[in-house]
């Protein structure tokens, strides 16, 4: 299942450092990326093991810092989908918006390790990307349905302008998943590609711009994750509706 | 050392220069955010904990001078109820001294009485001997048959006089006496 781009991308690399390429396994008749699969099964076990690790240390006193981060997360989501939907959001938004952060954050600073080139973040693979996506629009759709109905929440479509769905329909099912999935796939794919560039100079020398580029690459990752869940609350917003949109229609 | 040996290497070498970085500049401002968060928590939850703790004590010393008023109401209600027992205990042996005192001089004045009447019956029926005698002198004269019913009747004049109710006589005391008067006038 490579793609174009990273088969491009390959051309570009040296030799040994191939961005793009996995090692892949037949699987059901269907090949997989083994090297993306491992990489997300360990970026799920930080997760959990970081989440379990933190609820067994919660206490009501003085909260240990990484209950902090989480708390930090939890509430800046939770405001998140307070202010777009308010008593209106679906239930589970908060949850996934918090998991999808946390998630994604852990992958994306898979790529920091100096085992980039055996074990790539699972996230600068189109694979992870897009079920990400499916799953973010997909659950719009029903907590959209749900929450207005069929007619209402596909009518939308047509207001205020009806001549103007056909850009609608575009917007909304085909630019946005295209847009959140390759956003943060292109993100994360990119900065593989420049630590292989990198690692063209010579060995001697090729620390220095690795450890900027990378210092970069997490900050990149951070923002990554931070619009990736950002873009869901909103779209969650838009489908579900405001408080104050409910009480004037 | 291969090419491949000698880029893992220089990388793990970043990655050390990484990591120092992210120690030196980027974890004193998340560590000084997190230290100020947890003493707000802290404050907060020693703030509380105080809050408790005045809550408690305050609840403890209402309940403690509700039990105290309580205690007093219980006990001025005691001393109440002891106050009217013997003030009911007094008035009722003053009554019963007084009934005493009034029957025992009723007593005694209606041994007066009796005794005085007595004494009016016993100088009437002195008079009234001296007139039956004087009759039974003049009417001796006459025949034994009239002298036996003046005799007669005059012992029953006189039997009426002492005793007009013969069978009330150890019932009621001042019957005879009030009797005795009456027959008197």
């Amino acid at each position: 299942m490579t793609n174009d781009a990273a088969g491009s991308a390959a051309v570009l690399a040296a030799e040994e450092i191939t961005p793009g390429e996995h090692w892949t396994g037949e699987f059901l008749g269907f090949t997989m990326n083994i090297d993306t699969i491992i990489a997300t099964a360990i970026a799920g076990a930080i997760v959990c093991g970081l989440g379990l690790y933190m609820a067994r240390g919660v206490t009501r006193g003085r909260p240990t810092t990484l209950q902090l981060v989480f708390e930090a997360l939890t509430g800046w989501v939770q405001g998140q989908v307070r202010d777009g939907m308010g008593l209106r959001a679906p239930r589970g938004v908060v949850s996934l918006g918090v998991t999808l952060f946390a998630f994604i954050l852990i992958c994306n600073l898979l790529a920091a390790l100096p085992s980039e080139h055996v074990l790539p973040p699972p996230t600068a693979d189109v694979n992870l990307a897009y079920p990400m996506m499916l799953l973010v629009i997909i659950w719009v759709q029903v907590a959209g349905i749900r929450a207005r109905g069929a007619k209402k929440h596909f009518g939308h479509l047509t207001e205020p302008y009806a001549f103007l769905a056909p850009s609608e329909i575009i917007t909304q099912y085909f630019a946005r998943p295209v847009s959140l999935s390759l956003r943060l796939w292109g993100n994360i794919f990119a900065g593989g590609i420049m630590v292989s560039i990198i690692a063209l100079l010579p060995a001697y020398i090729l620390w220095a711009p690795n450890a900027a580029w990378k210092l970069f690459d997490i900050f990149i990752g951070v923002i990554q994750a931070l619009i990736f869940t950002l873009l869901t609350v909103i779209y969650f917003s838009e489908a579900v509706g405001s408080d104050e949109e409910a009480a004037t229609h | 050392m291969s090419d491949e040996a000698l880029v893992l290497l220089s990388e793990s070498f970043a990655f050390l220069i990484i990591l120092f970085v992210l120690y030196r500049y980027v974890w004193p401002i998340l560590s000084r955010m997190a230290t100020k968060r947890q003493d707000e928590v802290q404050q907060q939850v020693d703030d509380s904990e105080a809050a408790a703790r005045n809550l408690e004590q305050a609840r403890s010393s209402l309940e403690s001078a509700l039990a105290e008023a309580r205690g007093e109401v219980a006990r001025i209600r005691d001393g109440a109820r002891a106050d009217a027992e013997r003030l009911r205990e007094e008035l009722r042996e003053q009554a019963d001294r007084e009934v005493e005192r009034i029957r025992q001089r009723g007593e005694e004045q209606l041994v007066a009485a009796r005794d005085q009447t007595v004494r009016q019956v016993r100088a009437e029926i002195g008079g009234l001997l001296m007139q039956l005698a004087e009759r039974i002198i003049v009417e001796s004269l006459s025949d034994d048959e009239r002298k036996a019913a003046t005799v007669d009747h005059f012992l029953d004049e006189l039997d009426q006089m002492v005793n007009p109710g013969t069978d009330r006589d150890h019932e009621r005391e001042f019957a005879p006496a009030g009797a005795g008067d009456e027959a008197r006038a």
